[in-house]
């Protein structure tokens, strides 16, 4: 046993011990422990293997740069894969397991790879698997996948519910130490809406492992006195457990909150994570500065642990992570780890110190060697020596732990997301963020503002100036006074020369000093180049503790400075974000609104079978008994409404109420048909053009009075359509005196189909509406039985005697079930999609289907319909040009099979008889077909070249898919009641 | 693309609420305009980097369409019209 | 042959007939509402402003320049329009939609945390202050959110959206334990 739990101290509940499993072993540790405290207070320093030669790692850090303790937390779909220890909260029964080993930790196979390390150099995937390419897919990629990967995701659907939240603020401040909490404080003071951010489920930040003392205070009394009044102000939202991982336009923040995550019985009504959008007009950027590895040889071994989470680890957890630690530092801070443990009983193996002096004291009766390095580590699967090397001469000193400080990094990584570059500071021999403008301001240690009096100075003189800028005064009080100041000088180490064993830069993904010599080599210097070349920074830690050394090894290795090299990009996410918080609650039937039509539960109670129409549910056909398939449903109803009569749902269509004195004026210029003469109580086909000429949407117009039209658009459409017509009212033609809006939703519509409609509807209509007083393409207002105001339009999509009731939406179920009575006696049945489609591919009728965006009016047979005398219409331009009045081009036509037992599929292409398959000999597509019960056979509507003089001939319907050529006879696409003389009776 | 937008009817607004049509700076052309007039504006579209002024309607809100003058590159918006004011401006 | 028809809310099936425990934090549905869209005639927009304003018993919801819902709890959707007709004769255009339109009034201390998970606008009274409307994304769904008081909003939905908009809403109040209920006297 080496590391193991202080005796006293930290801030964790001794009294609240907590039971924890790791590999399947049963461990305790105490609430206010992180996994990796836990760990380390069980000695459990070992904790995964790594990426590629699957060498033993322990815990590096204290925080979420963390690279190597990655375990999987949890089973089966509940698990979550590369959780980092050293964030994770302790809590009862929390059941975690390495990754990336087989069979066990311990004795792991894949350690192999280590063996064949030699070959296994940056560039290895690129330079070996080359070639052939067909090795990639069945023998390079199955054995890279299967070897590669941390955590494995689970593909059982995540049983966890997530969500997503807007917050607005004055202020956010990023992270809740010294900085943080000083300016939430006095922006807080000052009135501002304050949100203080911190991803540690603890406030304080560096406060809560801080030894030097604050106004009088501990750091921790001081952290505590300031949370508490933090909490007074109902102006001031504390989030801990709230990673902000993005800064986007408009000073917009990402966060995710870990609600519970951390509790063994999650409630079900709270989500696990959820999803912050902040939107701040200032934010502070107060997340700090990491303290930055030092490149030696075998420093990757377990036991070798930064010297300030060793620091954190006995002050905060009050954990030792070795019994006799030596200590490896280009700066002060290494002495201040020392001072630290030694205080705690902790013994100091020795102090290697790279820098030839310095005033740094050194605790009683340790030995400092100065001007020296450690060049490698002894032991196997934990650090049992340190191979330490000054003026050519070498030295093993016993050790069960390297603490390593090689200076400090700012953790800028918001500030640079949004394009602008970290900056080389000469001074303080690392990057800064760049000056990002007034809306994310960075203060503390993350603007290398190092000591703690800077920083809660800093943190306070920034907010201040925020408070000031957004038009609030502050009151001015004193800074804290801090006692035991802590010394943040260091000599920049990029590399500690001489190593004996590989000097790891990257751990997670085991890059070494040598992959970016090889890289530099071979022509990949440039920083971005080095880092897709070696994979220094692309595991799950993006380079966190390894990107700026890899900047500085690339600089010194060219002689060059590191502001020439620079960093990598900077983009968000800052820490792994689970997708399940991205997608929040928009998954399942919330992942897009379902929208039901008034008349859904009319359709189901006669027995629909629904299907999805963009958001909407509508009927594709009503199933009776004894009925197999959709296709005898279909039919059934089909052959009723030609016999009998039925009734569909077309409330979906879109409906739009067009008013004004310019109302006619707009309708004309909007279709292509002309629209100013269509007398009032008259229904009228229309057909809208894109500005291209091609045909966008068509519906019918009714015009209720001089100035009052409503229009209806096809289901599909109805948005656009709406969008069109105010882009067309506001940007086109503003001086016209027109208003419209939507009327969906107000109306439960239904078509009344069939030889019987009329009977059926004169008994509800208390009007006449014979078909002399109420003829094709009537429209206008009816009364019906009871005294219900109604909209009544004689319309057909079907070809038969037809009409459309519309009733306040409320009433819809009401009135259909009336008609279903009604119409009882005369055989009415209710129809869907599926029969709608037969019956208008049998009278020729187009949809969407044949408007596919490629087709003008004219192809579609309506070419008579666009008007030549208005002076302009959207789409009359350009329906001139050329290639849309050649003669060549493809026109609607019906389809029927020679033989009438065969099939036609919508899709298909037509080709002349024995001509071979190719574009060149493409004669055009079936754009709908069906089995039409009317008249025993497959109908289907096409696009054939010149198809209007080609009736008669015979055509090859070739359908790839289907593996199926169809000789088929080209005709009239009526093919049923080509006279009119239903629709008219 | 920016986050936020501010609506000169209905205030800030999230971009979720918008949809972008594009240019506009474009005129529809008289009728009687040349073929080349109606080519470019049907469909010649520029890619440019930098200050852009678009048309972006406010679906979910007023429903208004604005001119969205803004920077490509930087998204920093400048100014949010409405565009029938602007129409109107252009003597259209 | 005389007949009756009788209107159903989209709810119907998914509220209970009889009111329930009513938590803090409530969403009320009123079983009926009159509500008319106000479009005011080209150059109009100032004097139906006005008028809106002075008609007294119903409220007046911003939807977009020289457009309002008005909505009545009071009213039948003929009286309603033909109120405003009266009052507002040849200044503006009007659509029944009280048949197309559903309300959904949400209260309680909790209400703005609630919405915030649906609706990005900044809900402090201070910015959306009482008497405040507008339309808005709510989740997928574009409503008009209206502020009745400090701690009440009042949403008006397409009718085709509400059920999903109502299955939304449960979802986004879970936390609270929102309950939801038909109107007493709606
Ligand atoms: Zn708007």
């Amino acid at each position: 046993m080496t590391a193991y739990r202080l005796a006293s101290g930290g801030l964790i509940d001794r009294s609240a011990p907590l039971d924890f499993r790791f590999d399947g072993r049963n461990l305790t540790g105490f609430s206010g422990d992180t996994l990796a405290s836990a760990l380390l207070a069980n000695d459990q320093l070992l904790v995964g293997r790594s990426f590629k030669y699957h060498r033993p790692r322990g815990i590096v850090t204290a925080g979420p740069s963390e690279p190597n303790a990655l375990v999987t937390i949890g089973k089966g779909a509940d698990s979550d894969p590369n959780t980092k220890a050293t964030v994770a909260e302790l809590y009862s029964g929390l059941d975690a397991h390495s990754q990336n080993r087989f069979p066990s930790l311990k004795y792991d196979f894949g350690a192999v790879n280590g063996l064949l390390s030699p070959f296994l150099g940056a560039g290895f995937y690129y330079k070996t698997f080359m070639w052939p390419a067909a090795f990639w897919e069945k023998v390079y990629e199955p054995i890279i996948r299967k070897a590669a990967g941390l955590g494995r995701a689970v593909l059982e659907r995540d049983p966890q519910a997530y969500e997503k939240c807007w917050a607005h603020c004055d202020l956010l401040v990023i992270g809740s130490g010294p900085t943080g909490l000083m300016a939430a404080l006095t922006a807080g003071r000052a009135g501002l809406r304050v949100i203080l951010a911190d991803e540690d489920f603890r406030l304080g930040g560096s406060l809560l492992g801080e030894t030097a003392r604050v106004n009088d205070a501990s750091a921790q009394d001081f952290t505590e006195t300031v949370l508490a009044e933090l909490r007074s102000l109902p102006n001031v939202t504390m989030m801990p457990r709230t990673t902000v991982f993005g800064w986007y336009d408009d000073n917009v923040f990402g966060a995710v909150e870990r609600v519970q995550k951390h509790v063994a019985l999650p409630q079900a009504k709270l989500p696990v994570e959820r999803l912050w959008r902040i939107a701040a007009k200032r934010a502070l950027l107060a997340t700090g500065a990491e303290e930055r590895p030092l490149v030696f040889g075998g420093n990757d071994r377990p036991g070798v642990i930064m010297a300030g989470a060793m620091r954190t680890y006995a002050n905060r957890f009050g954990v030792a992570a070795g019994k006799s630690v030596a200590i490896f530092t280009n700066g002060s801070a290494g002495y201040r780890t020392a001072a630290d443990l030694a205080a705690h009983g902790v013994e100091i193996a020795a102090i290697i110190d790279s820098r030839a002096e310095g005033a740094d004291v050194a605790p009683d009766g340790v030995r400092v060697i100065r001007s020296a390095s450690v060049i490698d580590t002894k032991g196997r699967q934990r650090v049992c020596g340190a191979v330490v090397e000054r003026s050519g001469f070498e030295q093993t000193i016993a050790c069960d732990a390297i603490a390593m400080s090689g200076g400090w990094n700012p953790v800028i990584h918001l500030a640079c997301q949004r394009g602008a570059k970290a900056i080389w500071s000469e001074d303080l021999k690392t990057f800064l963020a760049p000056d990002v403008g007034n809306g994310l301001v960075v203060a503390g240690a993350a603007a290398g503002r190092y000591t703690l009096a800077g920083c809660l100075k800093d943190g306070a003189e920034k907010a201040v100036v925020i408070a000031a800028d957004l038009g609030f005064s502050t009151v001015s009080h004193t800074a804290p006074a801090v006692e035991g100041e802590i010394d943040p000088s260091f000599t920049a180490l990029w590399y500690s020369p001489g190593a004996k064993a590989k000097a790891f830069v990257d751990f997670q993904n085991d890059v070494h000093v040598k992959d970016i010599g090889l890289a530099l080599r071979e022509g990949f210097g440039h920083v971005e180049h080095a880092k897709r070349y070696t994979t220094n920074g692309m595991a799950t830690d993006q380079g966190k503790l390894s990107g700026i050394n890899a900047t500085g090894l690339l600089a010194a290795m060219q002689g060059i400075s590191p502001a020439d090299v620079g960093t990598t990009t900077f983009r968000p996410f800052y820490t792994p974000v689970a997708f399940g918080a991205l997608a929040g609650t928009s998954r399942d039937e919330h992942a897009a609104p379902v929208r039901k039509s008034p008349l859904h539960g009319w359709a189901q109670r006669n027995g629909a079978v629904f299907v999805d129409s963009g958001l909407w549910f509508r009927p594709a056909y009503f199933s009776r008994g004894g009925e197999k398939t959709w296709r005898e449903s279909t039919d059934r109803e089909v052959r009723n409404i030609r016999e009998n009569a039925g009734l569909c749902d077309v409330s979906t269509l879109g409906k739009i109420e067009v008013f004004g004195p310019d109302a006619a004026e707009f309708l004309n210029r909007l279709y292509c048909n002309p629209f100013l003469k269509l007398p009032v109580g008259k229904a009228r086909y229309g057909l809208m053009l894109r500005e291209d000429g091609m045909v966008y949407d068509d519906g019918t117009t009714s015009r209720l009075s001089h100035e009052h039209f409503v229009m209806t658009t096809t289901t599909a459409l109805a948005g656009g359509v709406m969008s069109h017509m105010e882009y067309c009212a506001q940007v086109h033609w503003p001086d016209l005196k027109v208003r419209f809006c939507s009327s969906t939703d107000q109306w439960a519509q239904m078509a009344i189909a069939g030889p019987k409609a009329r009977l059926v509807l004169q008994a509800l209509v208390e009007d006449d509406i014979s078909d002399a007083a109420f003829p094709f393409l009537a429209a206008g207002a009816v009364t019906l039985r009871g005294g219900l105001k109604a909209r009544l339009f004689r319309i057909s999509f079907s070809g038969e005697l037809a009409y459309e009731l519309a009733v306040p939406a409320g009433l819809g179920e009401a009135v259909a079930d009336a008609v279903m009575e009604e119409g009882m006696a005369h055989g009415i049945c209710a129809y869907g999609l599926e029969a709608l489609n037969v019956l208008r591919i049998e009278k020729g009728h187009v949809t969407h289907a044949e408007f596919a965006g490629r087709v003008t009016p004219d192809d579609a047979g309506f070419g008579r319909m666009v008007s030549a005398q208005k002076p302009d219409f959207i789409g009359k331009r350009l329906s001139t040009r050329y290639g849309l009045t050649a003669a060549d081009r493809m026109q609607m036509v019906g389809l029927k099979p020679v033989e009438p037992d065969q099939h036609i599929r919508a899709g298909a292409h037509l080709l002349r008889e024995g001509a071979k398959p190719s574009t060149l000999n493409d004669q055009g597509y079936v754009s709908s077909a069906c089995f039409s019960p009317t008249l025993g056979h497959d109908i289907a509507l096409a696009f054939l070249k010149s198809g209007r003089e080609r009736y008669g001939e015979r055509v090859v319907v070739w359908d790839k898919l289907a593996g199926a050529e169809v000789v088929a006879e080209i005709c009239n696409p009526v093919f049923v009641d080509p006279g009119n003389t239903k629709l008219n009776s | 693309m920016a986050s936020l937008i501010h609506c000169p009817h209905c205030g800030v607004r999230p971009k979720e609420e918008f949809s972008i049509r594009g240019d506009a700076s474009l005129i529809r052309p008289d009728p009687e305009a040349s073929d080349e007039a109606w080519n470019d504006y049907v469909h010649i579209r520029s890619n440019p980097r930098g200050r852009y002024r678009e048309h972006w309607q406010h679906v979910a809100g007023c429903r208004r369409w604005l001119v969205v003058e803004r920077d490509t590159f930087t998204h920093e918006v400048f100014a949010v019209t409405d565009a029938a004011s602007s129409a109107r401006e252009a003597g259209r | 042959m005389s007949r009756t028809y009788i209107s159903r809310h989209p709810l119907d099936d998914l509220l209970p007939l009889e009111p329930g425990i009513r938590a803090v934090d409530h969403l009320d549905v009123p079983r009926s509402s009159a509500i008319v869209s106000v479009m005011a005639m080209d150059g109009e927009e100032a004097s139906v402003t006005a008028g809106l304003a002075a008609s007294g018993d119903v409220s007046i919801r911003f939807t977009g320049p020289g457009e309002w819902l008005a909505v009545s709890q009071s009213e039948t959707p003929e009286s309603l329009h033909r109120n405003l007709s009266l009052l507002l004769a040849e200044t503006a255009y009007f659509v029944d939609q009280s048949d197309g339109r559903v309300v959904f009034r949400l209260s309680g201390p909790n209400v703005r945390r609630i919405l915030a998970k649906g609706i990005a606008t900044d809900l402090h009274p201070a910015i959306f202050e009482v008497g405040t409307s507008s339309n808005v994304l709510c989740g997928h769904i574009s409503i008009n959110l209206a502020r009745t008081g400090e701690n009440e909003f009042e949403l008006i939905v397409m009718r085709s959206f509400a059920i999903a908009l109502f299955d939304d809403l449960k979802v986004m109040g879970r936390e609270f334990d929102l309950s939801a209920g038909f109107s007493v006297r709606g």
